[in-house]
């Protein structure tokens, strides 16, 4: 038996340190219990009590997220340090760092895409169980209906905040940004490392809500039907905060990296056009999801509480005004990035300078500045006749700055020797999708067209052709693109032109239908539809099906290129910006010295020849 | 230059294409139509279609053509220089044709269509609208016709039915609060009344009173056209798919009968 004696050195630890995942899920969960059962048995007790009430559930929740955050890594990094005392910070090792707490931006970009990529599949399979109800006119698949539209209600949640605003933000924008700026790192890593996890809880909580009990409101959680629902509204509003919450962050963390952190010679008159999408869709996130919070914590409140504000006596009118002030400028916050990724992909590729780069940017701001303008357009069947127009007119005019990106990505392909590779090629499918989504965007910008398809699936198609055709092909064209830099191997190009003609096939087959199905008399959130409706149903259904297995290999290809692809070169693309001059896959501090930037990133005027030929396969 | 023309020929080529693509499938773009503001919507749409289908034309071929011209093309005839960068001809072009483009769609059809249905909307001292309170409720359409006497329309299955005479315009005033339970104020949420044959829907929102006018203009019922049918757009609940009526679209002289033996029936 040893006994310590006074001087002699510290035992050291016997056990490692619990997996940082693991001990984060304990806390959350001892929290949880804590705070629930103290609210519940102790501070309100309810008749009968019982276990689970609604003040118990919201501050339980709020305790077992704050325990989440701690449990990950916040106590040693964040909360310790606040308060005087110094922890010395242990850098994980090995692939346990992507499950840890790290400030390394490239890293935290990793643990954003995985996150998203989670939440695009389980929402993606929400979205499966969708089409095989609908294979039928009657109930088959859901016992009762409303399992139905909470599943829509669950798919449309998990996509639009965990996946739409998230991976180019705080997945692509974190990876990239600070080292397309020529930075090691970004302006405050701490924010990103902590905001990350916010994104699994988020999602989390969004799928764990039935436990609650149903709420059929769909992602848009429209009151009052959300307060007549059963509780399960509770976990959209917690989850959604969460979620937005962590886009905030992201948003506050890259705008002061694009702001202070440029590296010499990187004046604004330089800067990348994706850095200029981050930058403008940051701001969008930076006004926008304040007011969506407070509107889902008014919502909480109206429930808890509970208050009136929109019941029949309070305003309902007023929560779709609020939902919407921000809603439309969510779908901008989900397109603006991929703007940029086409501005940024389609010069490389063809070799050629980017063609009218002010227009460009002039497009994204004025985006940006109008999405603010244009959110009443939503809501044309429950206004007065005479505020549509002014609606009408912003929505119409919109289409301009969005058309300068086409603009300025076909002046910059035209006359030029353009390679179709497999990211340029996905970029073509975006912009011919996102084509098809603005043009039909044209006919419910006007009043009297939209009376009829308004809450239709007409709708539904319009929305997915921005937001998948728009977002998810460039993200796709985007993984593609730097796969190399993550990495520094290379897909296997007939196996990504496969993939990419594959969801090419799925996307537009199903949701071209949808167009017609909606002109045909068939509305959304409906399980139960009318006969005449379930032939095209069904070869929807098939599409959907096509496209859901098309993600997947997609999927598939992408990690086992990750993993082992072929090696190719430093820069395979021969592109200009920053990021392509670190080492791929980047080191852990990715310039050894600040980079000088002394040109434009977009000249190809030497025909494209790179000032330092790299021996090793050209892609295709 | 040559190549400019080449791509000019192709546009205008597929344009046309498309122009009479528009002339021979445009009319059906809403399946079928029962009112006059379905035909109003309709003509717009229409109107739409023939200005975008050269816009669509272009850039889609435009993402075709390039790609493949791309692949053939050799080192010396590609742009280089300021032009590479800018061409004040193709961005003046651009930019003066989408503002033109975009202010022609909102003087029209967009503000004169829109006109035409607040002139149908707006009370006319004199004319004589069929007035038909209609309240919707989780997950009912309860029709009373205030004119006639009749409190709640309902046919021999005792479903709630909606009987409408042609050619007359309709006035729907829209509630939303349920009869059975008047004193739940929080009882009711957001509705959307549509009947997609007649091309619009208004929301029913709990607290306010809304208005929507039809003139039907031909004699169809749910049974003739599935698309002839009161359904609820609005998510309001598990019981939304089932929230819809039948509609009938019937003569002045069958309208006036159906009336007596509503009122006969004690509905």
């Amino acid at each position: 038996m040893s006994v310590a004696r006074i001087g002699d050195a510290p035992l050291p630890l016997r056990r490692r340190p619990m997996a940082p995942v693991i001990r984060g899920l304990l806390w959350a969960a001892i929290a949880f219990v804590v705070v629930n059962c103290l609210v519940s048995y102790v501070i309100d007790p309810q008749y009968g009590t019982p276990f689970i009430t609604q003040p118990s559930v919201v501050l339980g929740w709020v305790a077992a997220l704050i325990g989440w955050l701690l449990g990950i890594g916040g106590m040693e990094n964040i909360l310790l340090p606040s308060f005087g005392y110094q922890v010395p910070y242990v850098e994980v090792p090995g692939w346990r760092r992507y499950f840890a707490y790290s400030t390394n931006h490239k890293v935290i970009g990793i643990q954003y895409l995985v996150s998203s990529t989670g939440g695009f599949f389980i929402a993606g399979l929400a979205a499966m169980l969708m089409r095989l109800q609908l294979w039928e006119p009657h109930m088959w698949l859901f016992p009762y209906p409303g399992q139905y539209i909470e599943t829509v209600g669950i798919h449309g949640t998990i996509m639009m905040f965990s996946v739409g605003t998230v991976a180019l933000v705080g997945g692509l924008g974190n990876y990239l940004i600070p080292m397309m700026v020529g930075s090691n790192s970004s302006a405050f890593p701490r924010i990103s490392a902590l905001s990350v996890w916010l994104v699994p809880a988020g999602i989390l909580t969004v799928i764990l809500s039935p436990l609650l009990g149903q709420w059929t409101t769909g992602w848009r959680g429209y009151e009052p039907l959300g307060l007549n629902d059963p509780n399960g509204i509770l976990f959209y509003y917690l989850g959604v905060f969460a979620l937005t919450v962590s886009s905030l962050m992201v948003s506050l963390n890259l705008t002061a990296t694009i702001l202070f952190k440029r590296t010499k010679g990187l004046t604004w008159n330089r800067l990348p056009m994706y850095a200029w999408g981050i930058l403008t869709v940051s701001l969008l996130n930076i006004i926008w999801l304040p007011e969506i919070d407070m509107t889902f914590v008014l919502g909480l409140l109206d429930r808890v509480v509970p208050l009136p504000f929109f019941t029949a006596v309070g305003s309902p009118l007023t929560y779709l005004e609020m939902f919407w002030l921000f809603g439309h400028p969510e779908v901008y916050i989900i397109v603006v990035p991929a703007f940029a990724i086409w501005m940024e992909i389609m010069p490389v590729m063809s070799k050629k300078p980017l063609f009218a780069r002010e227009w460009g940017i002039i497009g994204l701001i004025f985006v940006m500045m109008l999405s603010g303008f244009v959110w009443a357009h939503h809501m044309f069947t429950n206004m007065r006749l005479t505020e549509m127009l002014p609606f009408s007119f912003f929505t119409e005019m919109i289409s301009i700055p969005t058309g300068f990106t086409y603009m300025v990505v076909i002046g910059t392909i035209w006359r030029s020797r353009f390679k179709v590779t497999v990211p340029s090629l996905l970029v073509l499918m975006s912009m011919f999708n996102f084509l098809i989504g603005g043009m039909t965007g044209v006919f419910l910008a006007d009043p009297v067209i939209n009376l009829q398809l308004h809450d239709t699936f007409f709708v539904v198609a319009h929305f997915h052709f921005t937001i998948i055709g728009g977002m998810v092909f460039t993200w796709l064209a985007a993984m593609y693109y730097w796969l190399p830099k993550f990495s520094g191997r290379l897909y296997n190009p007939k196996l990504g032109i496969i993939g990419a003609i594959w969801v090419f096939i799925g996307f537009d087959g199903a949701f071209s239908l949808m167009f017609i199905q909606g002109l045909r008399g068939m509305n959304r959130w409906v399980p139960v539809y009318p006969q005449y409706l379930q032939g095209m149903n069904i070869v929807i259904s098939i599409f959907a099906f096509i496209l859901g297995l098309g993600f997947l290999f997609n999927l598939l290809h992408i990690v086992w290129a990750l993993k082992s692809g072929k090696k190719v070169r430093e820069n395979p693309w021969e592109a200009k910006t920053l990021e392509w001059s670190t080492a791929s896959p980047p080191a852990e501090e990715s310039f050894a010295a600040a980079p000088l930037v002394t040109g434009s990133f977009y000249d190809y005027d030497d025909g494209g020849a790179t000032s330092l030929p790299v021996p090793g396969p050209l892609p295709m | 230059m040559v190549e400019l023309l080449v791509f000019g020929v192709l546009w205008v080529v597929f344009s046309i294409l498309g122009e009479l693509g528009v002339s021979a499938w445009g009319h059906n773009f809403y399946y079928y139509t029962a009112s006059t503001q379905a035909i109003d919507g309709l003509n717009a749409s229409v109107f739409l279609f023939r200005f975008l289908t050269p816009i669509f034309v272009f850039v889609v071929l435009m993402l075709i053509y390039i790609p493949l011209r791309g692949r053939r093309r050799s080192p010396e005839s590609v742009v280089r220089g300021k032009g590479a960068r800018f061409n004040a001809a193709y961005v003046t072009i651009w930019v003066t044709l989408s503002l033109a483009i975009n202010l022609l769609f909102f003087l029209h059809p967009t503000t004169s269509a829109a006109e035409a249905i607040f002139q149908q909307m707006s009370p006319q001292a004199t004319s004589h609208d069929l007035v038909i309170d209609v309240t919707a409720r989780q997950w009912e359409w309860y029709f009373s016709y205030p004119q006639y006497g009749i409190k709640n329309a309902l046919n021999a299955n005792g479903n709630n039915v909606l009987y409408l005479p042609v050619g007359r315009p309709v006035e729907f005033v829209l509630r939303s609060f349920d009869p059975n339970h008047p004193y739940a104020l929080g009882l009711d949420v957001i509705h959307s009344f549509w009947i997609p044959a007649f091309g619009e829907k208004m929301d029913v929102i709990p607290g306010e009173t809304r208005y929507m006018v039809a003139t039907p203009t031909k004699i169809t019922s749910t049974e003739t056209n599935p698309m002839v049918r009161v359904q609820c757009a609005e998510v309001c609940g598990p019981g939304h798919p089932y929230m819809y009526s039948t509609v009938h679209v019937v003569s002045g002289s069958a309208f006036t009968q159906w009336v007596k033996q509503q009122v006969k029936a004690g509905n």
